[in-house]
């Protein structure tokens, strides 16, 4: 069943359909598959990333471009076309359908527009907000360190001013598309003398030339995507700190649950697919008539489908300018740990053979491996499920805050 | 499709909620409880003259308010925060139900009038001794031709079946199963009210020796298997209710009780508790919402979302029960406490009409797994 969203937004899926039929390149919906779910921590990412390479995409991206299609949700004045929660999540649905890429611009899109766009001035964002939705500037994230994890707010990376420049020096980590950025979005201390939270700054750094190193840090998956980064004294414009000096962890903290219903209904789609092809291979096992692994089926495609109405309904209630709830939260803690479940019930369906990789150099997995060992990242990046249950217990329950 | 609650339907819940409050608090349930069957007229009547809920999903042209099961699963799930007692799913989802499902339009415009009204109480009776929920399992038997018809059996597991006027009854009439319909005091048949580990909701055995009845046009089986998805449905929004009520109950604790100097809720080992819950108790919000938009439709998912929040609904409430009597502690374990006929409720809910493992079953079938 549909949400009836009235006949504005119906004319608007129409046309949006339409542009889709008309404007994709031949071949381009099978050159990989685009919508998979993008939480597996790499599960087929590197498909994605090769046919990213092919003219067709290329081709795709320009007619994109040109129809104001990538970064939509933005104002028309920084390249958008100021698209609401509720069209974005059809112009999301409409992609999804067609089996075409969204195109996104990444952190750039999703965590560095909307903080600039709240927080910096006219000159900041008539500067950086072309240049993510042109694809010139590609942002990599530079919040976690070492010693702060959880802990955000006790960076110790500093950031120096000196005359109209910032200098950066400290260790970053955890950053992933560190060798595709040469642009960093960082939270860094600026004074170093005053409560924690008031000392930070969250600054705009050229990733890019002297100063930079950044090395992979091999995951127990066996793939390389994330970075430990070392930054030694690398300089960028004071025109560069959004929000102002000691304005960091506000600026920082903008993109939390900014994001509201334009995945919504498309985020479960993914899991929908990875579910019957995990059907498909309890039947190759024989294993589907196994009372137990039937459980484990439908516990599994009801997780899938509770995704599934939790973002319909949060799509109705933006629909009807209800006030945001702790969604986001929610849906993250939802996901991963449905993943990691999915991933060990995936591999115990296979059974003896998943005790066995592929043959070749390196580390190689099956899809399930991987499933299974990727998804032990879910529950810990972009603020582990404990750090989702202490903002759901405090924002949306009102439970008091206990010791930090 | 609408998934969002309209500013009538949180009308219907504010006043719904105000009469259980003002009516059946939990004082009085915690009295009726104590009773055999359960049930004040006095308040079953008031709900049907001023509210007009026993008939809320039941057409107009058969005495209902017209409205839709949308609204109807607002009002399971207020009961099912009250732990209202009476005999709400039995008479006015069960039986009613059953008779909208099947063919016999001189049946629903004789008796869904008096079941819409609430003048009669009624149920539905598919269950026997062996407590399986399975239409293949019904072997009460009926014999008899096109107008004269005697049942020969017993019933167990009967929702308010002690206490009902009008007893819906599936019997096994040759090849295949038919409805028949078998007023309280029918010769031949012997009701006993019995005891339950849920004191809120009650349950009869009735025996059927030679019981003349009246045969409901339709295909039995067709019928059961409607009127039983519906029901899972409607059961799933009496425990989302209870859900909420427990999780509200346990984080109000949790911000009061100070241990170590400070509020529970504020230690982590509660506050993740609370959260897991919230996220389970918004889930099958989410579920329950389009469950119920799929009934008020006659979505073709019936059978499949029906059995997905069933399954959930179980999970879910029962979780939150027992996390409620835990985070209040030793309080929680008391006779006097609330926290106990919430769980008790819960469990009694998740093994009527079948527990989770047995929706999972159907579910993974319904989709073709």
């Amino acid at each position: 069943m549909d949400l009836d969203l009235g006949p504005e937004i119906a004319r608007f899926r129409a046309g949006l359909r339409d542009w889709i039929a008309q404007q994709a390149p031949d071949g381009l919906a099978s050159l990989a598959d685009w919508n998979m779910a993008p939480t597996g921590g790499g599960y087929r990412s590197s498909d994605v990333v090769d046919a990213m390479d092919e003219p067709a995409y290329a081709d795709w991206e320009r007619r994109l471009a040109a129809a104001r299609l990538i970064c939509p949700q933005w104002p028309e004045e920084h390249g958008g076309q100021g698209l609401d929660a509720v069209r974005l999540a059809v112009l999301n649905e409409e992609f999804y359908r067609a089996g075409v890429p969204r195109v996104y611009r990444g952190m750039g899109e999703a965590l560095v527009g909307p903080s600039v766009l709240v927080h910096g001035t006219p000159e900041q964002r008539a500067h950086f907000l072309p240049r993510i939705v042109s694809g010139e500037d590609v942002y990599c994230q530079g919040f976690s360190e070492p010693g702060h994890g959880s802990d955000l707010a006790g960076v110790e990376t500093r950031g120096v001013v000196d005359g109209d420049e910032i200098a950066v020096t400290g260790q970053k980590v955890w950053t992933s598309g560190a060798s595709r950025a040469n642009m960093m979005f960082a939270l860094v201390r600026t004074d170093p003398d005053v409560e924690k939270h008031a000392g930070l700054s969250y600054v705009l750094i050229p990733f890019t030339g002297p100063g930079v190193e950044y090395r992979p840090i091999r995951q127990m998956s066996g793939a390389d995507e994330f970075c430990e980064d070392f930054l030694d004294g690398v300089r960028a414009p004071l025109f560069n700190v959004i929000g102002g000096l000691g304005n960091g962890w506000r600026v920082a903290m903008t993109t939390l649950g900014h994001e509201r219903g334009g995945m919504a209904t498309v985020q479960h789609l993914g899991y929908e697919r990875e579910f019957w092809e995990l059907v498909d291979t309890a039947r190759k096992y024989g294993r589907d008539t196994d009372p137990l692994v039937r459980q484990q089926l439908a516990w599994a495609y009801t997780g899938v489908q509770l995704m599934r109405f939790s973002g319909l309904r949060t799509l109705a209630e933006v629909a009807e300018g209800r006030a945001p709830g702790p969604e986001a939260s929610v849906a993250k803690l939802f996901w991963s740990e449905y993943h990691k479940r999915l991933g060990e019930i995936a591999v115990s369906i296979v059974g003896a053979d998943a005790l066995l990789r592929p043959e070749g150099p390196g580390y190689p997995t099956t899809a399930w491996q991987n499933v299974f060992l990727a998804s032990r990242a879910g529950t810990i990046y972009s603020g582990t499920s404990e750090i989702q249950r202490n903002i759901i217990g405090e924002r949306a329950l009102g439970l008091p805050k206990g010791p930090r | 499709m609408r998934l969002t609650v309209s500013d009538e339907q949180r009308a219907l819940r504010d006043s719904v909620r105000r009469f259980l409050a003002d009516r059946a608090p939990l004082a009085r349930v915690r009295e009726l409880m104590e009773t055999p069957d359960g049930l004040d007229r006095a308040v079953w009547h008031q709900a049907g003259d001023q509210l007009g809920l026993q008939g809320i999903a039941i057409p107009e042209e058969y005495g209902g308010a017209g409205f839709t099961f949308a609204e109807q699963a607002i009002v399971l799930e207020e009961l099912g925060a009250a732990l209202y007692g009476g005999p709400y799913l039995a008479s006015a989802v069960l039986a009613a139900t059953a008779l909208l499902a099947s063919d016999d339009e001189a049946a629903r415009r004789e008796l869904l009038p008096g079941i819409a009204s609430g003048q009669t109480v009624a149920t539905l009776a598919f269950t026997e001794d062996d407590g399986s929920w399975a239409p293949e399992a019904i072997r009460l038997a009926a014999s008899g031709d096109a107008d004269i018809w005697v049942l020969d059996g017993h019933k167990s597991f009967v929702l308010d079946g002690h206490t009902a006027d009008l007893i819906l009854v599936v019997a096994r009439a040759g090849p295949g199963l038919s409805l028949f319909a078998v007023p309280a005091g029918a010769n031949g048949l012997t009701r006993r009210g019995l005891p339950t580990l849920d004191q809120t909701r009650k349950l009869a055995r009735l025996e059927f020796g030679s019981v003349p009845a009246r045969r409901i046009a339709g295909d039995g089986a067709a019928v059961l298997a409607r009127t039983l998805d519906v029901a899972a449905v409607a059961q799933a929004a009496e425990q989302l209710g209870g859900a909420q009520r427990a999780l509200d109950m346990a984080v109000a604790y949790a911000k009061t009780r100070e241990q170590f100097g400070r509020p529970i809720g504020s230690f982590q080992a509660v506050k993740h508790r609370c959260a897991d819950l919230l996220l389970e108790v918004e889930s099958l919000r989410s579920a329950v919402s389009y469950a119920a938009a799929a009934v008020a439709e006659d979505s073709a998912e019936i059978p499949v979302v029906s059995a997905l929040v069933a399954a959930c609904a179980s999970d879910v409430y029962f979780h939150v029960a027992a996390e409620n009597i835990q985070i209040h502690g030793g309080i929680g374990f008391t006779w006097e406490h609330e926290a106990h006929l919430y769980f008790k409720r819960a469990k009694a809910s998740e093994l009527f009409l079948g527990d989770a493992s047995y929706h999972r079953e159907h579910l993974a079938e319904r989709i073709g797994v």
